[in-house]
């Protein structure tokens, strides 16, 4: 059950600073490019902001404000990026985003869910992946003498966006075949992570398929799973310690094949690459990926949090290794957008069922600073990112998928 | 009269639908009380988006006509910010945002209300250029902080407070008139407070901002100065340890502790009076030990030991045009400090200044006094003499005691910082004291302890908080009835 009495004391902490919404001075680069959340940009109430989803929350917390579908509207349409949250964390022990994920299971238990989400969610639990596509298509892609080591405790789990771009996935078997990882394939095992399930706040759904895949795993001896998709990366890591126990590591495959890289073990082509590329920090595998450490304890007098509390603020997120390795292509030229890192602007996909106008102008403004930054080119690695960065505009910029780039950048005679 | 169907569609009709709104979630973005604050705020009716100075002299038109209430903000973290009565609009210029002129020969800059400090200063920099920003975070309004507030800042000690950097001023009155102050008034552009005729610079902003102003301001310039030391920064690492270098050459931070106020502020008025340093400053060492720790966790775990290495912490940045000059102001420095008794501390805690400058990394990393709940209160926020200023901070020892050793509230005694202005010729005080926000006598507590320190100062004839002292506010009510 939805309990926003754990959040109170972040719900009765802020001060309205407004620093949820504005790049922090560490980044500061101009008059343009430094707001951070995308809502506020859009829509320029407060309400909609890190700041007013507190308000929000302490009013439904205190029974001063009724659940509605227009408050469900207003918390689906914001893209739970937490920009706010790593913002708000530079200097405050507040817990922006769990607090705007509790009020939309809140929501969600009151009967309040956009009918979008109930039908993804139906989706998930029918057929296993967001789309409603039938089950037994996830793989059917592969080539009939697809081998994988059905022994490895390693596990490529390719996610849901498989249904719509199999080459990403193939690039991921590409690179671990170069480098000579060994790993498995669960083929109609596989189900959806659940990402959209628990991050919609469908608690209950998303906590079976979650104890469902960890069992799994489990049962198969798998020790690493190994993701191409952002989405599912920062799920296993940051949604799933909040239902079950996880025995094993999540690596993205920008860190396996890094370290690969540096192993020697895999090689890159000596052609060059001319172009001069940006690189687009999704939400999930960058500020939200951190791993989540469940705590249950006491807020003293003065903020002191007994037991201690390990906090997410953002800093450990996987943004080197996607730079590192695109560093390493001949002729590539990486330039940097103002908002990078834990301060990168999300693509605002994840309102494209609940406004597209505003995931449309939110890809927009990322390409725009992308297209400043003096990039020809936007690479990134998350599905969904892709979708929304992926447009022929003005801007006039190609879409690369990172993992598809290494895989088309590898020597020839590695990938003999 | 009340706010009716017929107010809101008139609103309407001049910001355009998607400007305006009354939905009761939208409305509950802005009433929470914040927790520095013992009441709860009343729910505006509307809350209106104006997109220029036109549409904000309309709305202001309509609300005379309608006798409708109306509070005018940006950022929201004052509680001014909040309706306070019924029938009350609140008109939020987010989308007045444009920096209208960087005039680079002139030095000033023309702004916007919804125009943040995170947008304004890197633009200022860029060109060589500064200005004093004061510590309300990335997200504040420069032109709120500039004709709203007080405005004592760190970086008072090489430059002034916004008083003296508030030139041409845009304002639309109550009824919907739009006027213009300084040189505009005669068609001369921007760059002068002043004009023939009698001063209207009070009329805007006066000593204390809006304290009794009326209207709204739309557009304001900036007087900028010449950055002193490096106009460049490099910046590195991730939230929340983001660092911000300057070139050693000629950046250098110092931080020095005394045992004694008047020695402290002895020297203040040394450095003053030999023009050394860009900002000096007797720090408040709760907001330091705060903005050095990662959190409240780490800040209990340490607060002991700060507070017996820095009870009374100088820092002292150097900022020069030339190693030449770095080197002649550092001698002089070190100088005025060995007569003046104080000694180095850790060169940990030195580091730390090098790493987070320049001040707009260090007054926004001052957010920081909120981890601690978020209930804090600024005592003695007012200026004079330097001296008079070092009499205020040892008053505090005659009457805080009471209340930070029975625990009412938090226990730092000598929490009061000391921000000489102009090379030491005045100097404000703050004395930000916490209260526990989990006691429910913690606001008893808090207005216990305002109206202890204000005896104090009247005991002392210090000014009051009220920024006037008693006997001014008098003769100033006596002279405008």
């Amino acid at each position: 059950m939805a309990d926003l009495n754990k959040f109170r004391y972040t719900i009765e902490s802020c001060n309205h600073c407004g620093q949820c919404k504005w790049l922090l001075p560490g980044r500061m680069y101009g008059w343009d490019f430094a707001s951070v959340c995308p809502i506020h940009d859009y829509y320029n109430f407060d309400a909609y902001s890190g700041q007013g989803m507190l308000n929000l929350a302490g009013e439904i917390m205190n029974g001063t404000l009724p659940h509605g579908e227009k408050l469900a509207e207003m918390l689906h349409t914001c893209t739970a990026c937490g920009a706010c949250d790593v913002n708000c964390k530079n200097v405050r022990d507040m817990e922006v985003l769990d607090t705007i994920y509790e009020l939309r299971k809140d929501c969600a238990e009151a009967g309040f869910l956009p009918e979008s989400r109930k039908k993804t969610a139906e989706n998930v639990v029918k057929n296993h992946n967001i789309y409603g596509l039938p089950h037994e298509q996830r793989f059917s892609f592969l080539p009939e003498d697809f081998k994988d080591d059905p022994e490895a405790d390693t596990v490529l789990f390719a996610g849901c966006s498989v249904y719509k771009h199999p080459e990403t996935f193939l690039a991921a078997v590409k690179i671990l075949r170069a480098g000579g990882v060994k790993f498995r394939v669960l083929k109609e095992d596989e189900w959806c992570c659940g990402a959209s399930l628990w991050r919609m706040g469908d608690w209950e759904d998303a906590k079976e398929l979650i104890v469902r895949n960890t069992e799994m795993f489990r049962e198969m001896g798998i020790r690493t799973v190994i993701t191409a998709c952002a989405e599912c990366f920062g799920s296993f890591r940051s949604g799933y310690p909040r239902f079950v126990e996880t025995a094993f590591e999540t690596k993205h495959i920008s860190q396996v094949a890094l370290e690969l890289l540096r192993d020697g073990k895999l090689k890159l082509s000596k052609d060059e690459l001319p172009v001069t590329a940006c690189y687009h920090d999704p939400c999930m595998l960058g500020r939200l990926s951190e791993t989540y450490i469940p705590w249950e304890g006491e807020i003293k007098s003065y903020g002191l949090h007994v037991p201690e509390k390990q906090w997410r603020r953002g800093e450990h997120g996987v943004y080197e290794p996607p730079r590192e390795l695109l560093n390493a292509i001949p002729g590539l030229k990486l330039v940097e957008m103002p908002r990078s890192r834990e301060e990168s602007l999300c693509c605002g996909q994840n309102a494209s069922d609940m406004d597209p106008d505003f995931a449309k102008h939110t890809a927009e403004e990322r390409r725009r600073e992308a297209s400043a930054s003096g990039a020809d080119t936007i690479v990134s690695c998350c599905p969904f990112c892709r979708e929304a960065l992926d447009a022929q505009d003005e801007y006039k910029l190609q879409y690369l998928d990172l993992t598809e780039l290494i895989a088309d950048r590898l020597a020839e005679e590695v990938e003999s | 009269m009340s706010f009716t169907e017929q107010t809101y569609r008139e609103l309407e009709a001049v910001v355009g639908r998607r400007n305006i709104s009354r939905d009761e979630y939208i409305l509950a973005g802005n009433r929470a009380k914040t927790p520095e604050i013992p009441f709860a705020h009343k729910s505006a009716e509307a809350i209106v988006l104006p997109g220029s100075t036109e549409e904000v002299a309309e709305i202001m038109r309509i609300c005379k006509r309608w006798e409708l209430n109306y509070v005018a903000y940006v950022t929201a973290c004052l509680p001014t910010a909040y309706a306070s009565k019924e029938d009350t609009i609140l008109i939020h210029l987010k989308r007045m945002n444009r920096i209208l002129e960087i005039n680079e020969e002139d030095r000033y800059a023309l702004v916007e209300p919804g125009v943040r400090h995170v947008q304004l200063y890197p633009e200022v920099r860029k060109r060589g250029l500064s200005y004093a920003p004061p510590a309300v975070g990335p997200g504040g309004s420069p032109m709120v902080s500039y004709t709203c507030t007080g405005g004592d800042n760190h970086v008072q000690y090489g430059t002034s407070r916004p008083t003296r950097y508030l030139l041409g001023v845009e304002l639309v009155t109550p009824d919907g008139e739009i006027l213009r102050t300084g040189s505009l008034q005669a068609d001369e552009g921007w760059f002068c407070p002043e004009s023939p005729g009698p001063s209207l610079r009070g009329v805007v902003k006066g000593y204390s901002g809006n304290a009794g102003r009326i209207g709204i301001v739309t557009k304001c310039a900036i007087a900028l100065d010449v950055c002193k030391g490096p106009a460049e920064i490099r910046k590195e690492g991730v939230s929340p340890h983001h660092k911000m270098f300057m070139d050693g050459g000629l950046s250098r931070v110092y931080v020095f502790n005394y045992t004694s106020m008047q020695d402290v502020c002895d020297a203040i008025l040394a450095l003053g009076e030999n023009e050394v340093g860009a900002t000096v400053q007797k720090y408040f060492y709760l907001p330091l030990a705060l903005m050095m720790t990662d959190s409240a966790n780490e800040f209990w775990e340490k607060w002991g030991d700060f507070k017996k290495i820095f009870p009374m912490p100088l820092v002292v940045h150097i900022a020069a045009g030339s190693v030449r000059e770095r080197e002649y102001e550092e001698r002089i420095l070190f100088d005025v400090v060995r007569e003046t008794g104080g000694t180095r501390i850790p060169r940990e805690i030195e580091k730390w200044w090098e790493e987070h400058m320049d001040y707009f990394m260090i007054v926004c990393r001052l957010q920081s006094v909120l981890r601690l709940g978020g209930s804090w209160f600024p005592n003695k926020a007012y200026a004079e003499s330097t001296q008079v200023m070092c009499n205020v901070a040892e008053s505090v020892d005659g009457f805080i005691y009471d209340y930070t050793d029975t625990g009412k509230i938090f226990d730092a005694p000598k929490n009061i910082q000391i921000i000489p202005m102009e090379y030491g010729h005045f100097a404000s005080s703050e004395l930000l004291f916490m209260w526990d926000r989990n006691d429910p006598d913690g606001f008893a507590h808090m207005r216990e302890f305002t109206m202890a320190s204000a005896e104090s100062d009247r005991r002392h004839h210090f000014n009051e908080y009220s920024m006037y002292g008693k006997e001014w506010a008098e003769k100033i009510t006596k002279a405008f009835s």
